[in-house]
């Protein structure tokens, strides 16, 4: 297998993308979700920072020693609260007219 | 008795499922601004990702409403006769190719019953639905999240509506999950579980009707705080998709030429391709995740690839199933290996991404569907209620979403019109003609795809020895010809022997193992 197709190598600044979607951002006491960071530190698989297509979670991954989570760029899909076990992620839509904004759908 | 309530019926969420119910409604006789419609998109739509094909004629039944829809609604981007299914790996793809002459093929056809499926792009199609239903007389109102449910007797302010989805500080773990709602005196829980569902609350206001209809979608947050589905569904990651795409800007000539369309004309669409993968691209990231996180060693990703052009854009995304997501693996990276795909990467070429996004997908099957659909005075319908069908070709949601939102809107006129809207009567009258609908029995009949799916050997090996016999048969390289069996075999023979983990899994057995769950899909 040549090298230019090993899709291992793969890096990607999923914020490009995110760079393309309409926010309207809530202030910060509204925010949507709302992670309890130090349940974070004794979790052993991190799956909603995989599971998340948005990055809006950071941890070890990046190289952190703390949970960094961050609603700005959230999706709304729902895939940190379904991934989440720790009991860490309370997640609710954000308030009408607030959040994301798709053209396309 | 109209007076009581300030609406027949309200319906939280205007798409698909929530449209249908409010025209369905209509057609019943019930008077529209009797209908109350709310979505918390602003504009209506907004909110809303699909990747997405809709399959069937089923708006054809609101025709009235909506005329021509196929030529006037936005949303609705391309007639779709011209189907691929493909296998990719890293570095082969072969595809099966299908074209349908009466599918609306090559020249088009007059005859509208033979285009039955759609490429389509919800936040247009919503909100030209959201139109429409405003112009029949239905209250519409965009911009507004149901934060709680009316309770008859409940006073709304005794709980919070972060209550319902904040977990209590002595969650557990997995199933184990409690949630804040379950520290509130008991009496307290078993009306919020229980009671009789009378209306809405936003912003501390009440707005009440005689029946709620939640079509909140695939992430329905009062689903599952109104104990619709248990909170141990709410908690798993098992039979839950996350789909992530790219709209990606082509223009409607280079679209109409790279992918053979039809142009359309003043009275057909255009015509468009839907294309569905395995994918076995994974491996190598998988083994470079496992080598980081050994707790997940074993685990590949499932994913299913899907490309889907639309008028003068294409969808291209990739269908993940959460449990199969070894830890290690960004879903965002995986989206990106799609992408770069050599035979992925040729069709987006020159193409500009105007859009990401993502979004949930249920695939419950019968085994795992909510545990009821009705309670007094509310109904669920569509992807809120599970309604979708997945066997690895297709994933149809859509179709569902509006027949079930039909068969409420009948269900609901019957319900008001006898003056009895407890869960009893919802039942008898929406969740059986639901059972007894082509949806579930679609369900029924393809359980077994549910255990083909499973099987990890279809994101796995089956693709790549699929496409490296296909490499080998296909190509001349002056050497003698063999049959195309034998050249399986020898693959095979091959790939059992570079990877160890593949020796156990590739055995004969286990191919007739998933040759005999394949044959009933």
């Amino acid at each position: 297998m040549s090298e230019s197709i090993k899709l291992g190598l793969f890096t990607y600044d999923v914020k490009n993308g995110l760079g393309l979607i309409g926010y309207n951002v809530d202030e910060h006491e509204h925010a949507h979700i709302v992670v309890e960071t130090s349940k974070c530190n004794d979790c052993s698989h991190m799956m909603c920072v995989w599971g998340c297509p948005a990055q809006c979670y950071n941890f070890r991954d990046q190289g952190l020693e703390e949970m960094k989570f961050q609603y700005e760029d959230c999706v709304e899909c729902g895939t940190c609260y379904i991934m989440c076990d720790q009991g860490a992620v309370s997640w609710n839509h954000p308030r009408g007219g607030f959040g994301i904004t798709y053209s396309q759908g | 008795m109209d007076d009581e309530t300030d609406f027949d019926v309200i319906i939280i969420g205007a798409g698909f499922a929530g449209a249908s119910t409010a025209f369905q409604l209509l057609k019943e006789g019930v008077e529209g601004d009797r209908i109350l419609v709310v979505d918390r998109g602003e504009p209506i739509g907004s909110k809303n990702l699909t990747g997405g094909i809709l399959w069937g004629r089923e708006l054809d039944d609101y025709e009235e409403y909506l005329g021509n829809w196929e030529m006037d609604c936005p949303g609705i981007e391309r007639c779709i006769n011209h189907k691929k299914v493909g296998f990719l790996n890293n570095e082969d793809a072969l595809f099966i190719e299908g074209r349908f002459a009466s599918w609306d093929g090559t020249g088009g056809t007059d005859e509208p019953s033979q285009r039955s499926s759609w490429s389509v792009l919800r936040a247009k199609a919503d909100a030209w639905m959201a139109e429409k239903m405003e112009e029949a007389g239905i209250f519409v109102m965009g911009g507004m999240k149901i934060d709680q449910l009316h309770i008859d007797g409940l006073d709304h302010d005794s709980y919070e509506a972060r209550d319902l989805t904040d977990p209590s500080e002595d969650s557990g773990k997995g199933s184990a999950q409690k949630w804040k709602v379950d520290n509130l005196p008991k009496e307290l829980v078993d009306k919020i579980r229980n009671g009789s569902i009378s209306g809405i609350v936003q912003d501390g206001e009440v707005m009440t009707s005689k029946v709620v209809v939640i079509a909140e979608g695939s992430n329905s947050v009062l689903t599952r705080a109104y104990h619709f589905d248990s909170m141990l569904h709410a908690q798993s990651k098992d039979d839950m998709l996350l789909g992530v795409k790219e709209v990606i800007h082509l223009g409607k000539e280079k679209i109409d030429e790279r992918f053979n369309c039809f142009a359309g004309d003043d009275e057909r669409p255009p015509s468009g391709m839907a294309m569905e993968l395995a994918l076995s691209l994974y491996r190598d990231m998988s083994h470079d995740a496992w080598e980081k996180y050994p707790n997940t060693k074993g685990l590949y990703p499932r994913c299913g690839g899907f490309f889907y052009t639309n008028r003068d854009t294409v969808s291209c995304g990739i269908i993940v199933q959460l449990k199969s997501l070894p830890e290690g693996l960004h879903t965002y990276d995986l989206y990106q290996a799609f992408k770069a795909q050599p035979a992925i990467a040729a069709l987006i070429e020159g193409g500009e991404a105007i859009e990401y996004g993502g979004h949930l997908c249920p695939e419950y099957g019968l085994h795992r569907m909510p545990h009821r659909f009705t309670r007094d005075g509310a109904v669920v319908v569509g992807d809120a209620a599970g309604l979708v069908f997945a066997n690895g070709m297709q994933i149809q949601g859509m179709n569902n979403a509006l027949h079930s939102g039909k068969l409420a809107g009948k269900a609901i006129a019957s319900c008001i019109a006898n003056g009895d809207v407890s869960a009893k009567a919802l039942d008898a009258t929406y969740t059986k003609s639901l059972k007894a609908s082509y949806i579930f029995r679609d369900l029924k009949r393809f359980e077994p795809a549910t255990k083909f799916l499973n099987n990890p050997a279809n994101f796995t090996w089956v693709p790549e020895l699929v496409g490296k016999t296909a490499n080998r048969v296909f190509r001349e390289i002056g050497e003698e010809k063999v049959p195309a069996e034998k050249v399986l075999r020898k693959v095979r023979k091959e790939m059992r022997a570079k990877n160890k983990a593949n020796k156990k899994g590739m055995g004969l057995f286990s191919l007739l193992k998933l040759a005999l769950t394949g044959r009933k899909l």
